[in-house]
């Protein structure tokens, strides 16, 4: 088994742990054949509905729910990179969601009012979006370095601060949109205009967007970032031992802070695509905690951004599938379970590698890296 | 004006008592160097079990089922934490989800979309001669967890300082390693503390759907356990200043639900959004004020190693 594989095996088994887990739940609150009819109405509703399709069905059909599963793993790959991003540099980002909600409320502002082609309206209300969330993440970088406030603390304040300043406050009062005509009940800010909008990359087949390509461009810059590039390395040294990388010469508290603010604009950037992408406004809320979600999607991708990428993937999958299962009275969110379970199980990683190792000993090398995370 | 101050500290006092018990778990579980950002998780847990136990048995005993919940899932926690030294902040994060998703499920499958039918609530209990009295009679018709509120956290406190137990918890979240010189159990101390911090925090959870509402909301707690971690933070890390903390969050809360309803005209000044981030926003500046290695444990969230220096 090559070293990549094991590295990523602890991951693959905790989500098919989670899957079996979850099946059994419906199986016992309902009845077998409810859950296996939810689980395939879930995998349709992800990778496309091929039964219908190969029946003679249309390709809407097949695009339709890859799509949406593709836009929903572009959200969860980018807030997957600002979790990753962080944990680079040492650093637990609690708060992609605060990130991700400055972002979204930013894309929202400059694509209703800015007037100018869309080949300046889209990347000014990315740009806009990836500095509202750098700056949110932004000052709990500025408190950790100065003050040493953990940041495990400040992201989680500074989520809340978010959440009610934006939903309670801007886009409920200053930034409502105005009523016009028969649309008297509308909630959120004003839509974006259409040289805002992320074109779509299929047509009317599906609402698969720019958001996407750009999700996974993200993920490989970052890829590239940590990997060919010396502020990357001297990130990644920060992150595993602060004071040797001290020592080396590197600029630590310079690497602590660009890495931070680099993971509030990819949780900015999430909050872009969901509204330049799929919603045309800021909603009233922003619908699922993606942010939180980003945690789960980082730790399942081991930290790594094209595992992250892979994790996003299949999460996508089953996130956009998961609006499917309410047909049979299972609530949309169980995909949420499943991702919450499986983050539990990687969380005890060490228990996995212990599992494996029993059974492989005489082929496994000692001391398995451990899961880069930053002790709190 | 006395009839306002009244109404006001009532509602305080009814809804505090979940911030408490959530913000005094946190500090019992912190205290031991066991970081414990799921207590959003285990309250959940709480609110649920004891909101469905209610409909078996007679609301006390689901008070002590919700809280049973609230310990099982910090049990999990203290088995990924403390046996297999997991990042507790991931393992925290994964139990806040896995209750955020599980609650809803188990909500949906067991009672379909209307939620839980509601349930007899705690019983709230007059004080004889202290109705009357003005301003001090908020203290009276609560229920008992509201009593409960007002002392535990003072009896934790001479816990924590004057007890040979209480020395031994604030070692083993500063200095571990010399709580094992001295021959005691580094993780028997933790997984006390952090099951414990799940009872209290079981009971936060509890109170809010047998006490402060009659059923279990399905956003519950909806926040309230990280607002218990900003008591913590401001109260730092010590029960009494928790304790106030979570009493001043409350208070600031009841005052801006009540100044919403009674002087609307306010609220188009000072909008509600403003007023629902400041516990958070003064948690950030106090932070950012006095910096935070002075008042928090020293080996908080570091697992313990025993070969380790």
């Amino acid at each position: 088994m090559g070293e990549r594989a094991r590295q990523a095996l602890p991951s693959v088994l905790s989500v098919l742990l989670a899957l079996v887990l979850c099946w059994i739940a419906i199986a016992m609150t309902r009845d077998v054949d409810t859950a296996t009819r939810a689980y395939l109405q879930m995998f349709w509703g992800g990778v496309g509905n091929w039964p219908a399709f190969l029946d003679g069905g249309p390709v809407s059909a097949l695009t339709r729910p890859l799509g949406e599963a593709a836009m929903k793993a572009a959200l969860l790959t980018l807030t997957g990179l600002s979790v990753a991003v962080a944990f680079k540099v040492g650093l637990f980002n609690i708060g992609a969601q605060g990130q991700m909600i400055l972002g979204a409320l930013a894309a929202a502002v400059v694509g209703a009012q800015l007037n100018v082609p869309a080949v300046l309206h889209i990347p000014a209300a990315l740009a806009a979006a990836a500095l509202a969330g750098g700056t949110w993440s932004g000052i709990a970088a500025a408190l950790r370095i100065r003050r040493g406030v953990h940041e495990v603390i400040s992201t989680i304040m500074l989520n809340w601060v978010a959440v009610s300043l934006v939903d309670n406050w801007l886009v409920i009062g200053p930034l409502k949109a105005v009523a016009q005509g028969q649309q008297s009940s509308i909630t959120g800010t004003a839509e974006i205009l259409s040289s805002a909008q992320l074109p779509r990359l299929l047509g009317d087949l599906s609402r698969l967007n720019l958001g996407f390509p750009l999700a996974l461009a993200a993920a490989v810059g970052v890829d590239l970032w940590l990997k060919r590039l010396r502020v990357g390395f001297e990130t990644r040294a920060v992150g595993l031992g602060p004071e040797a990388a001290r020592t080396a010469g590197v600029p630590v508290a310079w690497r602590t802070g660009q890495a931070m603010v680099l993971a509030g604009a990819m949780a900015g950037l999430a909050g872009a695509v969901l509204v330049l992408g799929t919603e045309g406004r800021y909603p009233g809320t922003l619908g699922a905690p993606y942010g939180f979600d980003g945690i789960a999607i980082a730790l399942i991708g081991n930290n790594n951004p094209l595992g992250l990428t892979v994790a996003a993937l299949v999460f996508g999958v089953l996130r956009a599938g998961g609006t499917r299962m309410q047909l049979l009275g299972v609530h949309k969110s169980f995909p949420e379970l499943i991702q919450g379970l499986a983050l539990l199980f990687v969380a005890g990683r060490l228990i996995w590698l212990a599992v494996l190792r029993r059974r492989t000993r005489p082929s496994v090398a000692p001391a398995a890296p451990v899961v880069e995370v930053p002790r709190a | 004006m006395l009839e306002v101050l009244h109404s006001l500290l009532f509602s305080t006092l009814d809804a505090a008592p979940a911030l408490v018990f959530a913000a005094l778990g946190a500090v019992l579980s912190e205290r031991a160097g066991v970081v414990d950002v799921g207590v959003e998780g285990m309250m959940r847990a709480g609110a649920f079990c004891a909101a469905v136990a209610a409909l078996a048995m007679p609301t006390p005993l689901a008070v002590v089922v919700g809280m049973g919940a609230g310990a099982g899932m910090a049990a999990i926690h203290g088995w990924l934490c403390i046996r297999w030294r997991s990042d507790q902040v991931v393992s925290g994060m994964a139990l806040n989800l896995v209750a955020l998703a599980g609650g809803t499920f188990l909500l949906e499958s067991l009672f379909g979309p209307n939620g839980t039918p509601p349930i007899t609530q705690l019983s709230r209990w007059d004080i004889p001669g202290l109705a009357s009295v003005p301003v001090l009679g908020a203290l009276s018709g609560h229920a008992a967890p509201t009593y409960l509120a007002l002392l535990v956290p003072f009896v934790f406190q001479g816990l924590l300082t004057r007890t040979p137990l209480g020395l031994r918890l604030r070692a083993v979240g500063d200095k571990p390693h010399a709580v094992a010189t001295l021959g005691l159990s580094v993780p028997a101390l933790r997984w006390g503390a952090v099951v414990g911090g799940g009872l209290l925090a079981g009971l936060g959870g509890a109170v809010l759907s047998t006490a402060v509402l009659d059923r279990f909301e399905q956003h519950t707690p909806a926040g309230l356990g990280f607002m218990a971690l900003a008591a913590m933070v401001f109260g730092r890390w010590t029960p009494v200043g928790a304790f106030l903390a979570a009493l001043f969050f409350a208070f600031g809360n009841a005052l801006r639900i009540g100044l919403a309803s009674s002087a609307p005209h306010l609220m188009d000044l000072v909008p509600q959004g403003v007023l629902l981030a400041l516990p958070y926003l003064m948690t950030l500046v106090l932070l950012g004020l006095q910096g935070q290695r002075s008042s928090a444990p020293a080996a908080l969230g570091v697992p313990f190693e025993q070969e380790s220096r």
